[in-house]
């Protein structure tokens, strides 16, 4: 870490994204994103069903080709990373769903989270760190992880993640099928990180309680950035929630009548 | 009481053979989802490997084993991911199905012009003596047999539950895009499960081909045998394999004695039907769900 940081300049941004292009086969989902994502704060990503929101953090991650466009990292371009070289510069992907390793044990499932370690011998630390983390895990250490309730095996997606120690963390909406509570305990944990230094760029569902617990959001529309701000901002704005109920951002006239 | 006893015992000599072909057919289904209707060829074709190595090389017994247990990685594993599964896998499971099937054609007629149509003795790694343990005849070449095959199946799932590398295979095979997205290799991953299905295979062909002979068609009984053993264990499990080809190879062998040697090869089918009929995810399997 350098240590000219300057986290409330704009300029401060861990991960650039300029004029983005990207999608699955024939379709285009992300039409020329831009977006810049500011270090050790939480932004969340909203925007209606097919926006692209999931698209982005796919692309930015490796699982997708960028087709035009870059994105940079740390002032590195990293357009067209492998997952490999993404873990490489300290980022990971936590993807919608359930994403354990259901017949391997909650151990196993953590040490494969260490795979990118560059340095193998610390893996053993690093698991008992998230032991001492989240005792749950410890307690549950051999048993399948596919016998965790849905709240415990987000919590172990949550910490083979953070067995890297990352600075950039794409979250994808990690509060689906959980109990409100397992829900505020994972919030918390992203908070916990953020005010560490790590960069958290989230998807959430219950947008409204996520931009709450935020510190900035993008707005995402037809595959483009509409709004960046702070989270508050975007909170009191009154077009974001006009698109959230349904309609879009583009001008009235544009919706014409049947006849 | 003692014949019962010596045909389980043959019984499951001969279905731990099938056991290994039956986990080859799993792992290569859960690692890269490849229906090889080739298999029971790929269990032919390597004791032909090692009786051309004796027969143009003039190569010993025991090299020619190595021999044809390295065409088999090279052949079974790299040229047939590479060569066919890799660049069909992209248009669907269904073409790479034909092509399996086309391929098992290939082989056999391969294998029945370059080397002979007639079936081929093959020596065995164990002498065929029979031996007596508490009243019950059984030959050493059987207990022979039951110590490999069960030692290269108690080794693989060692490996992959044990080690490390196993675990990414394991990981792969369960999620492929969540173990890329941890790091893991999966490309290689996938190599490794094609090299293990061609040793399993070799190891097959070398451990039957005393047993049963050498011959072009044998593919065919095997490549069932192996099927109906992943079908009944439970098609996405390692020791549902196991357990199937065990079954198998105990109702081949007894219903060839009790039944009718006629009606021997309909017993798996018998067994197929009746597990898809009550059973569908097989003794030990889980159920599968598939995104559409």
């Amino acid at each position: 870490m350098t240590a000219n940081a300057n986290t409330h300049q704009s300029g401060d941004a861990l991960l650039l994204l300029k004029d983005v292009v990207s999608g699955y086969g024939k379709m285009t989902i992300l039409n020329g994103t831009t977006a810049a994502i500011r270090r050790g704060a939480i932004t969340t990503v909203i925007g209606p069903n097919g926006a692209g929101k999931s698209t982005m953090f796919k692309t930015i991650f490796g699982l997708l080709p960028v087709r035009t466009g870059t994105i940079t990292m740390d002032g590195k371009e990293i357009t067209n990373s492998s997952p490999r070289q993404m873990l490489d510069m300290g980022a990971v992907f936590i993807p919608q769903g359930r994403n354990i390793f259901a017949e391997l044990t909650v151990k196993h499932n953590l040490e494969l989270g260490g795979v990118a370690l560059s340095d193998q011998s610390g893996l053993g630390d690093r698991i008992e760190d998230m032991f001492t983390r989240f005792p749950i895990l410890r307690e549950k250490a051999n048993a399948q992880a596919g016998t965790l309730s849905g709240g415990q095996q987000k919590l172990l997606e949550v910490a083979r993640g953070l067995l890297l120690n990352p600075k950039l963390m794409l979250v994808d909406e990690p509060s689906i099928g959980l109990s409100p509570l397992m829900v505020q305990e994972v919030f918390s944990i992203l908070i916990d990180l953020a005010k560490k230094g790590v960069t958290i760029l989230l998807i959430e569902q219950n947008a409204k309680q996520a931009l709450q617990m935020s510190d900035y959001g993008l707005v995402l529309e037809q595959g483009q950035a509409r709004i960046e701000d702070t989270a508050k901002n975007i909170l009191n704005d009154a077009r974001v929630a006009q698109l959230f109920l349904g309609g879009g951002m583009a001008p009235a006239a544009a919706a014409a009548p049947a006849h | 009481m003692a014949d019962f006893l010596q045909l389980l015992i043959a019984g499951i000599a001969t279905g731990a053979i099938y056991a290994l072909a039956a986990i080859g057919f799993t792992l290569l289904w859960q690692t890269s989802q490849t229906i090889n209707f080739a298999q029971g060829e790929f269990v032919m074709l390597p004791a032909f490997f090692a009786l051309a190595a004796m027969k143009w090389g003039g190569a010993p017994f025991w090299l020619a084993c190595l021999v044809a247990v390295a065409m088999s990685l090279l052949i079974l594993g790299v040229a047939f991911k590479g060569l066919i599964v890799d660049p069909l896998i992209k248009h669907g499971a269904m073409p790479l199905v034909i092509s399996t099937i086309g391929l098992s054609i290939f082989l056999k007629d391969g294998v029945k012009d370059a080397y002979s149509a007639e079936a081929q003795p093959f020596p065995a790694i164990f002498p065929d003596r029979l031996i007596e343990i508490l009243g019950v005849k059984v030959s050493l070449a059987q207990i022979g047999v039951l110590i490999i095959a069960f030692g290269v199946i108690f080794v693989l799932q060692w490996f992959l539950g044990g080690t490390r590398i196993g675990r990414q295979m394991q990981a792969t095979a369960q999620n492929p895009t969540v173990a890329r997205i941890l790091g893991v290799p999966v490309e290689r991953m996938i190599l490794y499960t094609f090299l293990i299905n061609a040793a399993l295979a070799a190891m097959a062909s070398l451990l039957i081909s005393p047993i049963y002979l050498a011959k072009f068609s044998s593919g065919e009984t095997l490549g069932m045998a192996a099927f109906v053993a992943a079908i009944v264990g439970g098609f996405n499990q390692v020791r549902g394999a196991i357990a199937g080809g065990i079954i198998v190879g105990v109702l081949d062998n007894m219903a060839a004695v009790y039944v009718s040697t006629a009606y021997r090869q309909a017993v798996p089918l018998v067994l197929l039907v009746l597990i898809i009929l009550f059973r569908p995810q097989g003794l030990l399997g889980r159920k599968e769900e598939r995104a559409v």
